[in-house]
């Protein structure tokens, strides 16, 4: 590794963690400040003012917020997330588990999105007539919000029996994370084997003979990467909020549920330790992101 | 001689089937069919929208906490959500003094708890002792009081208790329906530890549960499922002497979206979801009824119908900036406005009734049915407000008050609620139609609850969930020094002449043993709101529960959980060859 790469990632590290800690402290803070606290709904349910008095002392909401968050943040640094209100668990615990759930499914429908979405962009930018037919399907899904993915597929189900529908089945909520993920891959991998094949080295290659084959799937293909790499970030990051819809929808017991839960709930160390967990998430895959970009593309780090 | 040895084989070979059977049956054993319909075995699937936060009933008062109760411990007595009657359950039979304040409890004898040690009246003085336990401040404590005081109890022998009151109530020993027996052989050492809050909490493995109900847990699953197996120990029998439950096992599935509950109900994967169902579900699972997949039954008026009330608290700032806001005449005014049929056709597309009360015919004993019904009558709105000084000064077609400011407020109502959101914009439409300027605000449940209860709201629409038919379980809503007396909560002593009445009814009721006088106090106190309206209902829901066709032995009732309440009557009908969900 030369220094001009170390000292790239060393920048972007840096970047990261104060992203992970801006993140986790902020949903924190705004657990606690939003009306109402983790006892409304005991009261709500006539736990009676002792009870209410008790809880509220027992998860520090008695205490001023910077002091509640101090004491987390120290906590943080003994990989103690604290207790959660809702759950009356560790935090560690629910999130790990949890986190566990949701990088299954966004893991399963990140492949089958690129499975599907990559060589489905390189065929629609050699091939118009494939393009005509593909490109009004991809942006219809691309414009389609997981929720509405989820609820047709839901549908398709109910209606046809060809998906199911049972408690832990991958199929509907895979399908609904991939489908709109899977078109904006072919969109964007479209549009960069495009500009690839007008390239002026490409356009010499074909005038020299490399068979087209070689020429879509090697040559073009390579130096479509770039900007389809400079996404993964975002992708991960649009694989996290969807998946919240997703899980609801699907009682997938994922992160993005436990995070509603932990929202609707005002529990706020949950909130919290969702939160970091899917700033980690976010963080570390823009950092592996553009450290490819980096190694493919010298310029990225000599910018940076 | 050959036909006759063939003959003996086949008596030999029927007699030993029919000893078999015989044995089978009086084991209560698990498969085929028992006399009279009722199929043993099987495993129940059932959803609910939350998921535990411990399984100590008296530590977290959740409705995930209520249903693990309902299912793995028992009560001394039961309501019977169906009926309304007081059941014996642990309680064999009881007898009370002639002042009704002291209660002589015979308890159940031969009962054993899921784990095989007995039950005695040493769990019963265990179970008083851990409810009203400061440490513990347990979420039941408050339900299980009389005036503010709690009960006493002490043991006469193994298997009789003794409870005493510390003043007449009226409901007697249906108090507690809602306090499952604890085994103090289980919890005595958190209880005297401290550490009884988080004993059985949801990381407690199964093996460490022992308790009184139809199930045992088996498995929980974070996220996922419940899972819960019959017990073995358990004591009811039905009519035909049959052990309970005929249930193998159930399997509550967490499904927090009530939406995709019902799919999973029309897919034919699920038995039994959390709730009644909706309105605007009822015409698709209709059309599965037909086909033999869901069975729907009506299980009454709901108790719980939706309120809408103004904010009377004289210190708000609706009473400080718009006095006329206070005005009986204005609720009045609103009550006429509404057209409450349309309510019923287009929010609850006609599977609701209109009403004029917060006590709906679903109370049954304790409904007022000649309470004067209110005629949506826009003309009188009107009037009355125009009796209050609300005219249209500058002519813009809204009414303004005597300063000269637009007669405006906003209801607060819950986000996401279907009923709850398109009523209010029925109000709001009906009452700009004359002349009120009404906004919507539609906020997240626990922003709407802490709103409400910190009383920085103008008028609000919501329901309160009551757990028994009985009204002095209602005390906190009609009685003006609690936190539930919604228009206007926790008053030192009553603001208005009104109130103090009702306060005075309701004590009486609630204190009274004799039950004809209870139902006339109440009565009394019901035509007293009338009169004054703080809270306006329009609508109240046909309660209607839904379960796969499979499902046997439901006792739907309006009360939550609607079907579960009673599980250890459930049965499952064998499906017949070859036949699906779909």
């Amino acid at each position: 590794m030369n220094a001009d790469l170390a000292a790239f990632i060393g920048r972007r590290l840096a970047a990261a963690l104060l992203f992970v800690v801006v993140v986790s402290c902020a949903a924190f803070v705004l657990v606690r400040i939003a009306p109402g606290d983790a006892t409304t709904d005991l009261y709500m349910q006539r736990g009676g003012t002792a009870a209410v008095e008790e809880t509220r002392a027992r998860l520090g909401l008695d205490r001023p917020m910077v002091s509640h968050l101090a004491s987390w943040a120290t906590g943080l640094l003994t990989f103690d997330l604290g207790q959660s209100s809702v759950y009356g668990r560790p935090v560690a615990g629910l999130v790990k588990e949890r986190a566990g759930a949701t990088a299954a499914l966004a893991s399963l429908a990140l492949l089958l999105a690129a499975a599907i979405g990559l060589p489905l962009g390189v065929l629609t930018a050699s091939r118009p007539a494939i393009a005509a037919a593909v490109a009004p399907i991809s942006i219809a899904l691309v414009a389609c919000p997981p929720i509405i993915a989820v609820l047709a597929l839901l549908l398709l189900a109910i209606e046809t029996g060809w998906l199911s529908i049972a408690q832990g089945s991958y199929a509907v909520p895979t399908l609904a994370l991939a489908l709109p993920l899977a078109a904006m891959l072919e969109r964007l991998q479209s549009r960069a084997m495009a500009e690839a094949l007008a390239s002026p080295d490409l356009v010499a290659a074909a005038a020299r003979g490399v068979p087209r084959g070689r020429l879509l799937w090697v040559h073009a293909a390579r130096q479509s990467l770039r900007p389809v790499l400079g996404i993964a970030g975002a992708v991960v990051g649009t694989l996290f909020s969807g998946s919240l819809a997703v899980e609801m929808v699907t009682s997938w017991p994922g992160l993005g549920r436990l995070l509603f839960d932990a929202v609707a709930g005002r529990d706020l160390f949950l909130a919290a330790g969702c939160a970091l967990v899917g700033a980690v998430l976010v963080a570390v895959s823009n950092l592996l992101a553009d450290v490819a970009r980096a190694l493919i593309d010298p310029r990225v780090r000599e910018a940076a | 001689m050959r036909r006759e040895r063939i003959g003996l084989v086949v008596i030999t070979l029927l007699a030993a089937a029919g000893v078999l059977y015989w044995v089978q049956a009086s084991r209560g054993g698990s498969t085929g069919p028992a006399p009279a319909g009722v199929v043993r075995g099987g495993r129940l699937i059932a959803t609910h929208r939350s998921e535990p936060q411990s399984f100590n009933r008296y530590a977290s008062a959740n409705p995930a906490e209520e249903l693990f109760a309902r299912l793995t411990q028992a009560t001394l007595v039961r309501l019977n959500r169906a009926t309304g009657e007081l059941e014996p359950r642990l309680a064999r039979e009881w007898s009370s003094s002639p002042d009704g304040l002291t209660w002589t409890v015979k308890l159940r004898e031969g009962v054993r708890f899921s784990d095989g040690l007995p039950f005695t009246s040493s769990d019963v003085l265990f179970t008083f002792q851990v409810l009203y336990d400061k440490r513990v401040a347990s979420p039941l404590a408050g339900s299980a009081m009389v005036g503010d005081n709690p009960l006493t109890v002490r043991a006469l022998d193994t298997q009789t208790v003794v409870i005493v009151f510390p003043a007449v109530y009226g409901p007697g020993l249906a108090i507690l329906d809602s306090l499952p027996i604890l085994p103090e052989h289980k919890l005595r050492r958190a209880f005297e530890s401290g550490t009884f809050k988080q004993a059985w909490g949801v990381a407690t493995p199964a093996s460490e549960f022992a308790g009184l109900g139809p199930f045992t847990l088996q498995e929980y699953v974070p996220g996922q499922r419940v899972v819960y197996q019959s017990n073995p120990e358990f004591w009811r029998t039905d009519d035909q002497g049959r052990k309970l439950p005929y249930l193998d096992q159930i399997e509550v599935q967490i499904v927090p979206e009530q939406s995709a509950e019902m799919l999973r109900l029309e897919a034919g994967t699920v038995d039994v979801t959390t709730d009644q169902v909706r309105a605007e579900d009822l015409a698709g699972l209709q059309a599965l009824q037909a086909r033999g997949v869901v069975t729907l039954n009506e299980a009454g008026v709901a108790t719980n119908p939706e309120m809408f009330w103004l904010n009377l608290n004289p210190s708000s700032a609706l009473a400080k900036t718009r006095p006329w806001s206070q005005r009986l005449e204005l609720r009045q005014a609103i009550s006429h406005a509404v057209d409450r049929r349309r309510i019923v056709d287009t929010v609850y597309l006609g599977a609701a009734e209109p009403i004029f009360s917060t006590v709906t015919p679903g109370y049954g004993e304790w409904y007022v049915p000649d309470l004067p019904p209110i005629e949506f009558d826009q003309t009188r709105a009107r009037a009355l407000l125009a009796s209050i000084g609300l005219a249209d000064r500058n002519g813009d077609g809204k009414l303004d008050d005597e300063r000269g400011e637009t007669a405006r407020f906003a209801i607060v109502t819950q986000k996401g609620h279907t009923i709850r959101e398109r009523t209010c914009a029925i109000i709001q439409e009906q009452l700009q139609a004359v002349g009120l300027t009404v906004d919507v605000v539609a906020l997240e449940r626990t922003a709407f609850f802490s709103q409400v209860l910190g009383g920085t709201y103008e008028a609000a629409f919501f329901q309160l969930i009551f757990d028994s038919f009985d009204p002095a379980s209602q005390f906190d809503f009609w009685a003006s020094s609690k936190g539930f007396h919604i228009w206007h909560p926790s008053q030192a002593k009553p603001a208005t002449e009104w109130e103090a009445r009702i306060d005075d009814l309701m004590v009486k009721q609630s204190t009274t043993l004799d039950r004809a006088e209870r139902r006339r106090l109440f009565a009394e106190a019901q035509r007293v709101l009338a009169a004054n309206q703080p809270v306006i209902t329009f609508a109240a829901a046909k309660v209607v529960v839904a379960t796969s066709a499979r499902v046997g032995g439901a006792m739907p009732s309006v009360l939550a959980p609607p079907v579960l309440w009673n599980a250890e009557m459930l049965w499952l009908v064998p499906a017949p060859a070859g036949a699906s969900g779909k």
